[in-house]
């Protein structure tokens, strides 16, 4: 079948480009036929041809849609054209948002060309996707089709990092980041390098990411349908490592959780440990002042306090004593920073240090005994699981949401450190690493600096060659250090915040997407990469592995942190 | 001193001359009843739900381009008639209960002149035929369009016809339209005086809701006649009241009974003064048609602009010195 008007072979048109409103190659709009409809995120292509160069294909999606009454002038003429009194057509038409053009001679599509929906390989032309070498599922678009983002933005080659902005609660941030997570551990995406790769989370929010190796219960047969459609087996994360700090109080240093009671270990660091590795700094993790002479202290303190001996169980024997504790530890500096002997203080506290700088770092100092002093201890017997080791599972989780806000502070920034300082040393960018990190606000704020933000600007400038791959996320990105943002080659948002939406860190959003993720469901997520001009709207399913204590089912791999599943059977079939 | 305002915008005139003239042709008024027995007859108006179909039937037209057409004559001589070039277009609007769809149009467009060896005219918007008028008086060129409007008027009102139980309503007088069967007329503006004494009181008397008694209009082309007043605000007399005319080739009995269930219908349909300057006397239907009719008849500039440069192409043969006011 041919268009008498265009003479192009044309599958069943769903309207044509109108000539009402002016088109661009950017932006037009379609009248939608009678008997057809177009809704939002639909994909189109309409066809032009430009003398001397043949035909030119315009692809785009649909970014808004609407309908009136034609012949209608006055609002209460919609009642006499119901009634049947006064002749009126209801006619719709939809946006489209251009995005793409083959090949690029950027001519807008003529008024009366007829467009089609784009299906099979127009699609995957319009997205990109067939020049996606290695391309990781997403989520599925509203025609119940996957949507795909190029992996070479994410690990590295071209780009890397990811950004997800919401709301908390309805917003799903974390959610779509273990989603995303399974999707590169699952899909064939990252082929034989998936085995190696490592993923380290931190749980900021209830008990929610201890779960992550068990079934969730309520998946219904639906979702796991949306799972294979995606290409992904619905299940369960394979390899689950679980951290969480020790109770506090407790001799045993037992860890801290209510619903978790197998394969979970308290992380802890020891004195020795702590000074030798010079984690001081991170004790002081409030966005610091470089007009404040304290932090001179600091890192005096830090260096003085390498020169001692490691005993067992981690203690750390310097100066004559042996410390165990962190509050042992916190008294014995203070004792030579404000000593009588101004030898030990200019030895401890630097060599032009006023009283006023000292009492300062003092006082930072002994109110951080009562957040870090399960964490940085030597007396309890030294065991194996008490360091986080991101190597041994697939993925890693470090619960903090039962630690105050300074020793979360704490808990980031060393481990980000040692990650990152680990990598640095590996020399290579595989096997890749990615940190999932929920309120990048408090952790990079746009004001001020500190030791964890510095981590932070390291993984997100350097990150990308060193195979350490950031997944961040804030309910406001424009809390956040620009920086950090701008090097996310994939940003994400879910619901936003009205007055969040229209800030100029959403730019990316056409003010048709800005004004849907105002009441964007859970679930549902605006997807923007480097590739596609235009950001993709994905649902992605309900989490296969349970995310509350109520949704557990069967866990997987039980005890046996050493041995990855084996591979699935069924991956890669249809 | 009491006024009343009348309901028409002062642009469309009003609705009744001011000096009516007594009308020439011979009426009778004992068609209903007998005239001392006159009086206004009140219409029920139909439930919502039993409303049967009501085609709506409309023509407008437009002079595109003023023109003046030179044709050769046999001696070698050459001779220039005035003429124009106009488009008009007939549509019927099919009114049920729930919808009210434009059921049929057509648009065509003539180029009407006296001149001898007059042809049609070929552009991309479409082709202007040619239709002979038949002096060069402006009142003869028009009336040449309005009779092309008029076949078609009777051709799409057949085409919106499909149950054969709807009535039809034309607007404007029946005159050459009055071969479609059963078709109603009704005529908005009044210039002759059809009734006086004791009749003409009746009209005057009427109420909302209410019509006059049939009376045959006998002359050139006799027809039945009644008056109805519309809903609408006081504005004077005669004010809401239309005319309606059937052809005189039915029996008096049928015609009643048309009267009563046509009448009882207009109200239904009248519109109101926010929305139509003619209120209530333009129909919403008719005003809704109109204004479809006049989007597809094209954009007047566009076709004065194409008009112009085919006359250029054709050298001297068509040449437009001005355009339509």
């Amino acid at each position: 079948m041919r268009d008498p008007t265009t003479d192009v072979p044309s599958a069943p048109a769903v309207g044509r480009v109108l000539g009402t409103d002016e088109a661009t190659p950017l932006d037009f709009w379609v009248a939608v036929a009678p008997d057809q409809y177009l809704q939002l995120d639909d994909v189109v292509v309409c066809e032009r041809a430009v003398p001397g160069a043949g035909t030119v294909t315009v692809s785009g999606v649909v970014s808004r849609v609407r309908a009136r009454h034609e012949g209608a002038h006055f609002d209460s003429d919609v009642f006499l054209i119901a009634d049947g009194v006064l002749p009126g057509e209801v006619v719709e038409a939809a946006q489209v948002l251009t995005t793409r053009v083959e090949p690029e001679i950027f001519v807008p599509p003529l008024p009366g060309a007829p467009v089609r929906r784009a299906a099979a390989a127009e699609r995957d032309h319009a997205l990109y996707f067939d020049g996606m070498a290695r391309r990781l599922p997403i989520g599925l678009g509203r025609d119940g089709l996957p949507l795909y983002a190029n992996l070479e933005f994410l690990e590295g080659t071209r780009g890397a990092h990811v950004n997800i902005s919401g709301i908390s609660g309805v917003a799903t941030k974390t959610t779509y980041a273990t989603f995303l997570l399974y999707a590169l551990f699952n899909s064939d995406a990252l082929g034989d390098e998936a085995h190696n790769t490592r993923a380290l989370i931190f749980n900021v929010k209830g008990e929610d990411l201890l779960f992550l190796d068990h079934d969730n219960e309520r998946l219904t047969e639906v979702e796991r349908d949306k799972y294979r459609r995606l290409g992904l087996m619905p299940g369960p994360f394979k390899s689950l490592g679980v951290f969480a700090p020790p109770r506090r109080n407790d001799p045993n240093a037992a860890p801290d959780v209510a619903n978790r009671h197998h394969d979970v270990h308290a992380f802890y660091w020891t004195i020795a440990e702590f000074c030798q590795q010079e984690l001081l700094p991170f004790v002081f993790a409030d966005a610091e002042d470089e007009r404040n002479q304290y932090t001179m202290v600091i890192h005096h303190v830090a260096r003085v306090l390498t020169k001692g001996q490691p005993l067992p169980d981690g203690q750390w024997k310097i100066d004559g004593e042996l410390i165990r504790t962190y509050s042992q530890l916190v008294q014995l500096i203070e004792d030579r920073v404000t000593s009588d002997d101004d030898v030990v203080r200019r030895e401890w506290a630097g060599p032009v240090t006023t009283m006023g700088t000292v009492n300062a770092f003092i006082r930072r100092l002994v109110s951080s005994v009562r957040a870090l002093d399960r964490l940085v201890r030597a007396d309890v017997p030294l065991r194996d699981t008490r360091a986080i080791d991101l190597e041994q599972h697939q993925v890693t989780v470090v619960d903090l949401h039962n630690l105050p806000d300074r020793a979360q502070r704490f808990v980031v920034g060393v481990t980000l450190r040692r990650a990152f300082d680990r990598k640095e040393m590996m020399g290579q960018r595989t096997p890749l690493w990615f940190v999932v990190l929920d309120e990048l606000n408090k952790y990079a704020p746009r004001e001020g600096t500190s030791p964890i933000k510095e981590i932070l600007l390291d993984v997100a400038e350097r990150g990308r060659s060193l195979g350490i791959v950031l997944i961040g996320a804030q309910q406001t990105a424009s809390e956040v250090e620009r920086r950090v943002i701008a090097n996310s080659a994939i940003r994400v948002v879910g619901r936003l915040d009205p007055a969040e939406a229209t800030r100029p860190e959403y730019g990316f959003l056409p003010p048709a997407h800005q004004k849907r993720a105002v009441i964007a469901k859970p679930g549902t997520m605006f997807v923007t990469q480097p590739e596609i001009p235009v950001p993709l709207v994905v649902e992605f399913p309900f989490p296969a592995w349970a995310t509350r204590p109520d949704e557990r089912g069967a866990q997987r791999n039980a005890s046996k942190p050493e041995a990855l599943a084996p591979e699935d059977p069924f991956d890669g079939l249809p | 001193m009491r006024f009343a305002v009348d309901p028409w915008d002062p642009d469309y005139g009003s609705s009744v001359g001011t000096d009516p003239a007594e009308s020439e042709a011979d009426v009778r008024i004992d068609v209903e009843c007998e005239p001392d027995a006159w009086a206004a007859i009140t219409l029920t108006e139909p439930l919502a739900g039993d409303v049967p179909p009501v085609v709506f039937i409309d023509g407008v037209r437009r002079i595109d381009a003023r023109t003046w057409i030179q044709t050769d004559g046999e001696s070698g001589s050459s001779s220039s008639e005035p003429g124009i070039f106009a488009s008009y277009g007939a549509g019927a609007v099919r009114c049920e209960p729930g919808r009210a769809e434009i059921a049929a149009v057509e648009i065509g467009h003539v180029v009407a002149s006296p001149a001898r060896g007059l042809g049609d005219v070929v552009l991309r918007a479409g082709t202007w035929r040619a239709v002979a008028a038949r002096d060069a008086t402006i009142e003869s060129l028009t009336y040449a369009v309005h009779e092309a409007m008029t076949k078609a008027e009777v051709r799409v009102a057949e085409m919106a016809r499909r149950g054969g139980d709807e009535m039809i309503v034309v607007d404007g007088p029946l005159r050459d339209r009055s071969h479609v069967p059963d078709a109603v007329g009704l005529i908005k503006t009044h210039h002759v005086r059809y009734l006086a004494d004791r009749a003409a009181t009746v009209v005057d008397g009427l109420g909302i809701g209410q019509r006059t008694p049939v009376f045959l209009v006998v002359s050139k082309w006799s027809r039945y006649s009644w008056y109805v007043r519309l809903p609408g605000l006081d504005g004077g007399p005669w004010s809401g009241v239309v005319r309606c005319e059937a052809t005189a080739e039915l029996a008096p009995e049928a015609v009643v009974t048309l009267a009563q269930q046509v009448s009882g219908l207009l109200a239904r349909f009248a519109s109101e003064p926010h929305k139509e300057p003619r209120a209530p006397q333009n129909l919403y239907p008719i005003a809704g048609l109109e204004r479809a009719l006049r989007r597809r008849l094209g954009d007047s500039a566009v076709i004065y602009r194409a008009l112009r440069s085919a006359a250029a192409a054709t050298s001297s043969a068509v040449r437009p010195v001005s355009a339509a006011p």
